[in-house]
């Protein structure tokens, strides 16, 4: 699955971060860098746990 | 399709609005949505439809999230009360000054004022929370960020109540606080960048418009948006967290010892007590939930603090627990319309339980003292008895 970002809809909350350190951070600007936009396994659910958390629904999985 | 489950309650009665929880179960074990024919209004009871709902614009719109046709009127053309595409925009231009990236250089600041303020209060021996600590708190730090100053400052409050109250129905609480809630109408219709002081956000709104970033006279909007929607229900988070506090004293001495409960504790606050009891949205088309129809064109009241203590989402829910940690509460609401001054909202309240677990050894509190508010939900008075300084 690929980690999909609305970019416009982001504010930098920040949650998803929290969530999921390994996969996405916010750079120093506070703009959200993908850094594993395709999980499988376990990975997954950290990502779903990212997507399910962002307070403005602007994170999404898609098929890849 | 079953026929909709029915309450003969209504959800603005006084007793309901001053502890509607028992209310919120009721409802809640009956179905997800139930509707009110005293209120012409299906109310959502469950965690995850208001979350569904809340994600989902295009079957539920913000159109009409106020309870009557005037304040609804009003409120057309703000973000608040759009629907995407147009509401992109509207939204873009209100959270730019908001968002967490925005606000990290006040994070100091907020935090030195915070523990003044409430090293002076842990030091006075006993205290009001509400005037002293919850209500001057958020509006010296609004006020000095949107830059109002001069009588504006002095009639934030009552402008901000009274706000949020015309968002009910056409109840007596409703029709007394319009004339209110005009006059920051009136004064947002009219008032200038040379109204606010000079490097403020709400300058740079002016600026802007002027730049021809956003339409002309949207600045006033958005002001009016930072002050109907960003101080009561402030006021009701920080007053919740003293009063939560002091009636938990073992949770107050988890904070103190482990600071870095404090982000958890805020959620925990928020879930627990809800700051706003009901918002709307409108039907745009028939929507089933478990079963039970909301028919097209209907109007939704969406009751945050019912599914904040839903059973079926969190365990032990009427249990105040600081380390509970319940990121995914729904006080902020949820979705494209979630809470624009979240990150604000979290900076200041961060700020007072940082500065009460750090100054603050012990508290005891009295009774809260409550009056009956149709959209937020907040303590009136709440007196500090003792209060022991760290």
């Amino acid at each position: 699955m690929k980690i999909e970002l609305d970019r416009p809809r982001c504010e930098g909350h920040g949650l998803c971060e929290e969530a999921a350190p390994k996969l996405m951070h916010l750079d120093d600007d506070g703009e959200l860098v993908i850094d594993v936009p395709e999980v499988d396994g376990s990975e997954l659910d950290t990502a779903k746990a990212a997507v399910r958390i962002c307070p403005v629904a602007a994170l999404r999985l898609a098929a890849a | 399709v079953t026929a909709p489950i029915e309450s003969d309650i209504d959800i603005w009665d006084d007793a309901i609005l001053i502890d509607p929880y028992p209310t919120y179960a009721a409802l809640r074990e009956q179905a997800a949505v139930v509707h009110l024919p005293k209120n012409d209004l299906y109310v959502l009871t469950r965690y995850d439809a208001i979350r569904d709902a809340l994600g989902d614009p295009e079957s539920f719109s913000s159109t009409s999230i106020g309870f009557n046709p005037m304040v609804n009127e009003a409120l057309q053309g703000t973000s608040l009360a759009s629907d995407p595409p147009v509401h992109t925009q509207l939204r873009a231009v209100l959270s730019q000054n908001l968002t967490p990236r925005a606000l990290r250089g006040l994070k100091v600041t907020i935090d030195e004022k915070a523990d003044k303020l409430v090293g002076e209060l842990a030091d006075s021996g006993s205290f009001e929370a509400i005037d002293s600590l919850a209500r001057a708190f958020p509006i010296e730090i609004v006020a000095d960020l949107i830059g109002f100053k001069g009588h504006v400052k002095d009639n934030m409050l009552r402008w901000g109540q009274a706000a949020m109250q015309v968002i009910g129905p056409l109840n007596q609480r409703t029709q007394e606080s319009f004339p209110i809630a005009g006059e920051l109408y009136g004064w947002c219709s009219s008032v200038t960048a040379e109204d606010l002081t000079p490097g403020s956000i709400g300058r740079g709104i002016f600026d802007a418009e002027t730049r021809g970033e956003i339409p002309e006279g949207a600045a006033g909007h958005i002001i009016h948006q930072y002050l109907g929607a960003g101080v009561d229900t402030t006021i009701a988070s920080i007053g919740n967290i003293v009063a939560l506090f002091g009636r938990h004293a073992e949770q107050f001495d988890l904070v103190r010892a482990n600071p870095e409960l404090v982000p958890a504790a805020f959620a925990e606050v928020l879930r627990y007590w809800a700051p706003v009891h009901i918002w709307g949205r409108k039907a745009t088309r028939d929507v089933e939930i478990d079963g039970v129809t909301i028919p097209a064109g209907a109007q939704v009241g969406i009751l945050f603090g019912a599914g904040n203590r839903d059973p079926r989402h969190y365990e032990n829910p009427d249990t105040f627990d600081v380390a509970r940690n319940p990121v995914d509460h729904l006080s902020f609401g949820y979705g494209p319309h979630g809470c624009a001054g979240q990150g604000l909202a979290k900076l200041e309240a961060h700020a007072v339980i940082e500065a009460l677990a750090r100054r603050v050894q012990t508290l005891t509190v009295g009774d809260e003292v409550r009056e009956p508010s149709n959209i937020t939900r907040s303590i009136e008075k709440l007196q500090v008895e003792k209060v022991v300084a760290a």
